[in-house]
């Protein structure tokens, strides 16, 4: 009998890629799903959380503000703390940044409307526990659905950012304004990441699968097999890829 | 109290006579109000009913029919689906983006009240010329409300259509559809057992906004104009996903009787509908209703149409189960009322009765007309046929008008502000014509094909609606999809206007006819009456949404392609490639008078086996059904997503050159496939004797082609394929984007 972690779903009223995520973890037989609402103030038994796309608290105020301030998301900063993984993705991604977990902050689009639409990504930082199983610079393609996708930092937060490597992946043709193409962003360590594109939507199928490495990642880091040199050495610049 | 006669709520005069001599005496404010709603055209259909019995709604799929909120059709061994299409034409004029999104809000709850979990949206759009600022406000503003409410609740928008044009500019016409999954066996009904229920009030408190929607109240009853609230309602997906969730837990519990959503006329609709349905009465006390404003009038609250409500009529000791449900979801709900065995609709606020009316008053006593038709008179000037029709740079130059125009383009510029993959199981979304969602279950999926072409049916109601239906069925079988059912939604103007009711009469026989001739059965469908401004009426436009099955859902080829050296063949009978009604013919009126092209009903029913057969096999790499702009346009449409992939076609003696290339009959699918493909291609169409037509292959860098005309002369065409893709993919996008 193999080792199952344990992957807690995080759902807040109005978080609607769910279910979604759900399947994308049951597809890897190392790692099994389960719901966290965001009432819990523990996640005793937890290997991994991830926090789905969708319009928490229907998106009012700001994306991500209310459900930031959700009891669950204090749990979620005690076990970031202890290293152990969290993905956000889409809404996941404004709701770990407007609660601090993450650098950045995730503005409307370039463009103003919704954009639904298939994007290329290169993959740069590969040492996070979503994205060891992809080599540097890896050309994938994922969906991305936000009206709120515009990665912005100021300045010198972004020059940290690429320097310590927390950029983890970039979009090949700018589609909403992000500052220096930005996808997805990680925590300094790597433990926490974030992204707009949603892996769980290509997970199977003929066209790509371009998702599954990242759930697969999670298994083999959760296993153990993972590079432990510091984050910052594992990558120099953008444009070795 | 002088003008009794004279409706305080837009009753015309006749009807109010009506009421008078069935009840025997004045109705009161409360009870007008009641009346004006389910008198309305919009609840009552008493302009069209008599006409909607043409539809057939019968078949061994159909698990429910007309009369509930969706329709129900069974599509493998242990699921059915649900699905419905509805107008919003009027709120979406007044507030493009707040009335698009109760649209999909409407439409969607019509769905969930069925017990079935919705899993796909589309829309068709019908704006007016885009060269108008106004215009082009609306259409952003439309677009956004439908991705507001859709990517919200988060159900995917797989597919759409749009057509612009300028007789549509005062009457914007809005159509939602929405399909929802639902095993067979937890099929909810809006026709409640004969017992003693109660009924439960679930969702958004009511308020005064979209009060009379149904019915707009007149202006004469209050002195004041600031205290004239808005008649559109104001959409909350956030609440209505709560709402959808209860719902659907409440209905897989068994804990309710009977569900219908609060839309048109609200709660007074919803009650005595299902009332009437039980053969009981119902007396509702609007004091227990929850409420944004406690200063509401009954018969405000009665003719509210705020968003994200449901009314359930469940037995008295379900309610603590579901008012937990409720609590846990975040949603207001209680008791607001029960069902009584004497046939009325009581209205009490506490102790004090406000209105009561037989429901048969309110029912089957609402009035219901056969109005006077007559046809149209010819309302095109003859021209002399286009002069260079037949000549070499005409084709061109045609072509290149067809793609001039926002209705010659892609959508992509809609379809990008729209979630089409949340849920995970679109398989073929916006942009392939035909989309494809997975059930998930017995390798089964289901394929949704529109039509909204209104020219057809301009030019020829009857023919233009059978037409429709040959669209749909045509666009279903080009990914090996079989029909189940239909539901349609029917934008017509004035009724009280003769043309257009004769319009009306002729398009409804139209579509029934060939619905039943291709034994689909229409399980679904909303008529949208005034639409008329200023004495002008829209065009007849009726718009349907036809749903298919398929197997191996995964298999089936899409709209698009992107490798040079495929082969492409045309499978399909060229019998008759009239022009009418095709969008050449709307483009450029002049060109040629033509009649809307006669359907080959027999050759059709043969391309969905035929089409599965070569999919099971594997031998497709994309179909396409021709559609609008014709051959060329389709064709172009199937490469204009690759970066460099074109065609050179090579065809042979051409009768009628414009026929072959712009026409937009119905039952013909371009096929594409690698060559060693042939023979199995060739085969089979020999063995179901679908004709088939070669076309040529696809090639990097070219679009061009080769035929000769009637008198065997060569003739040659080469278009730059850059230019034209760009024409293509811009065509729409370009105006939204570089226009303020």
């Amino acid at each position: 009998m193999p080792e199952c972690f344990r992957v807690g779903i995080i759902r807040f009223p109005g978080t609607n890629c769910d279910l979604d995520t759900w399947e994308a973890v049951a597809l890897v037989p190392e790692l099994a799903p389960t719901w966290i609402s965001h009432r819990d103030r523990s996640l005793d038994g937890i290997d991994a959380v991830i926090l789905p796309g969708g319009f928490s608290y229907g998106d009012y105020l700001r994306t991500g503000i209310i459900a930031a301030r959700s009891p669950v998301m204090d749990a979620i900063g005690q076990f970031a703390e202890k290293g152990k993984p969290v993905l956000g993705i889409c809404n996941g991604f404004q709701i770990l940044a407007e609660a601090g977990l993450l650098p950045g902050t995730l503005l409307p689009n370039s463009g103003r409307t919704f954009l639904c639409r298939e994007e290329r990504i290169s993959v740069e930082q590969t040492r996070t526990p979503f994205t060891l199983f992809f080599s540097p610079g890896a050309r994938i393609r994922l969906p991305i659905a936000h009206q709120e996708g515009r990665f912005h930092a100021d300045p010198d937060t972004l020059v940290e950012l690429e320097a310590r490597g927390q950029v983890l992946c970039r979009y090949n043709a700018n589609p909403n304004g992000s500052l220096r193409d930005i996808a997805g962003v990680t925590s300094p360590e790597g433990t926490i990441a974030g992204l707009m594109p949603h892996p769980e939507r290509r997970m199977r199928g003929a066209s790509t699968s371009d998702g599954l490495p990242f759930f697969q990642s999670l298994a083999a880091w959760l296993t153990g097999e993972r590079d432990i040199s510091p984050l910052s050495l594992a990558f120099s610049s953008r444009d070795d890829a | 109290m002088t003008d009794t006669q004279k409706s305080r709520f837009r009753i015309p005069a006749q009807e109010m006579e009506r009421i008078l001599s069935l009840l025997g005496r004045h109705p009161n404010i409360t009870e007008e109000a009641i009346f004006s709603a389910l008198w309305s055209e919009h609840c009552s259909y008493k302009s069209s009913r008599i006409h909607l019995r043409r539809f057939s709604s019968k078949g061994p799929r159909v698990l429910m029919g007309p009369g509930e909120n969706a329709g129900v059709v069974r599509v493998t061994s242990r699921l059915g689906i649900a699905f419905k299409m509805e107008s919003h034409n009027h709120p979406s004029y007044i507030e493009p983006f707040q009335g698009a999104a109760t649209g999909v809000g409407g439409i969607l709850r019509d769905i969930f009240a069925m017990g079935a979990c919705p899993i796909a949206l589309t829309n068709s759009l019908v704006m007016g010329s885009l060269r108008q600022p106004r215009q082009m406000t609306l259409f952003r503003r439309v677009v956004a409300g439908i991705g507001a409410y859709g990517n919200a609740i988060g159900v995917p928008t797989v597919g759409g259509e749009i057509w612009f044009d300028e007789r549509y500019a005062k009457n914007i016409l809005v159509n939602a559809f929405a399909l929802g999954l639902v095993p067979d066996d937890a099929i909810m009904s809006a026709i409640p057992p004969a017992k003693p229920l109660l009924a439960v009030y679930l969702g958004n408190k009511t308020g005064r906004d979209g009060v009379s929607g149904a019915a707009m109240a007149s202006r004469s009853f209050s002195d004041k104009e600031s205290d004239l609230r808005p008649q559109v309602q104001v959409a909350d997906p956030f609440v209505g996903k709560k709402v959808m969730e209860a719902t659907l837990t409440i209905i897989r519990r068994g804990l309710a009787g009977a569900i219908q959503d609060m839309g048109a006329a609200g709660l007074t609709s919803s009650s005595v509908e299902m009332a009437d349905k039980a053969g009981m009465g119902i007396e509702l006390d609007v004091e227990k209703v929850p409420l944004r404003d406690p200063t509401m009038e009954p018969w405000e609250i009665l003719l509210s149409e705020s968003q994200e409500r449901m009314l359930l009529l469940v037995e008295e000791d379900k309610v603590p189960s579901i008012l937990e449900i409720a609590r846990e979801s975040q949603v207001a709900a209680g008791v607001i009322g029960h069902i009584i065995p004497e046939p009325v609709f009581r209205v009490r606020k506490g102790e004090t009765v406000y209105g009561e009316v037989p429901v048969s008053h309110l029912t089957r006593e609402a009035p219901l007309y056969d109005r006077p038709q007559s046809p149209r008179t010819a309302s095109f000037p003859q021209h002399p046929p286009h002069p260079s029709a037949s000549g070499r740079h005409a084709i061109a130059d045609i072509f290149l008008r067809l793609l001039d125009h926002p209705n010659g383009g892609s959508a992509e510029w809609i379809f990008r502000q729209f979630d089409y993959e949340v849920g995970t199981r679109t398989l073929l979304g916006p942009g392939h014509d035909v989309a494809i969602v997975d059930l998930r279950a017995e390798d089964r999926g289901v394929a949704i094909a529109l039509a909204g072409s209104s020219h057809p049916v301009f030019r020829d109601p009857a023919r233009g609606g059978a037409l429709l239906v040959a669209k749909t069925v045509t666009d279903l079988a080009a990914v090996g999809a079989w029909p189940v059912g239909l539901t349609d939604c029917l934008n017509f103007g004035n009724p009280e206007r003769p043309e257009t009711m004769h319009d009306f009469v002729m398009a409804v026989s139209g579509i029934a006819d060939a619905a039943r001739r291709l034994d689909i059965p229409v399980v679904s469908g909303n008529v949208s009456f005034y639409n008329e401004t200023d004495g002008v009426s829209i065009p007849p436009t009726p718009i349907l949404a036809t749903c298919g099955v398929l197997a191996s859902p995964r298999n089936a080829p899409p709209g698009s392609l992107g490798e040079g050296g495929l082969r492409l063949v045309m499978a399909g009978s060229n019998a008759d490639l009239s022009l009418g009604g095709s969008y050449l013919d709307w483009i450029l009126p002049e060109l040629e008078e033509s009649p809307v092209p006669s359907v080959d009903w027999a050759g059709l029913v043969l391309l969905q086996p035929f089409l599965a057969l070569l999919i099971e096999k594997g031998a497709l790499r994309a179909t396409r059904a021709i559609g609008r702009g014709g051959l060329l346009r389709t064709l172009l449409s199937m490469v204009a997503h690759s970066d460099e992939t074109g065609l050179h076609l090579r065809l042979p003696l051409l009768d009628t050159p414009l026929g072959t290339f712009f026409s937009e009959a119905p039952g013909r699918i371009v096929l594409a496939f690698a060559p060693e493909n042939g023979p199995v291609v060739a085969d089979t169409a020999r063995e179901f004797g679908v004709p088939l037509l070669d076309l040529g292959q696809t090639a990097p860098h070219r679009f061009s082609l080769t035929y000769r005309d009637r008198d065997g002369k060569e003739k040659a065409l080469a278009l730059p394929l850059s230019s034209l893709k760009k024409k293509y993919l811009s065509a729409l996008s370009g105006p939204m984007e570089t226009l303020p």
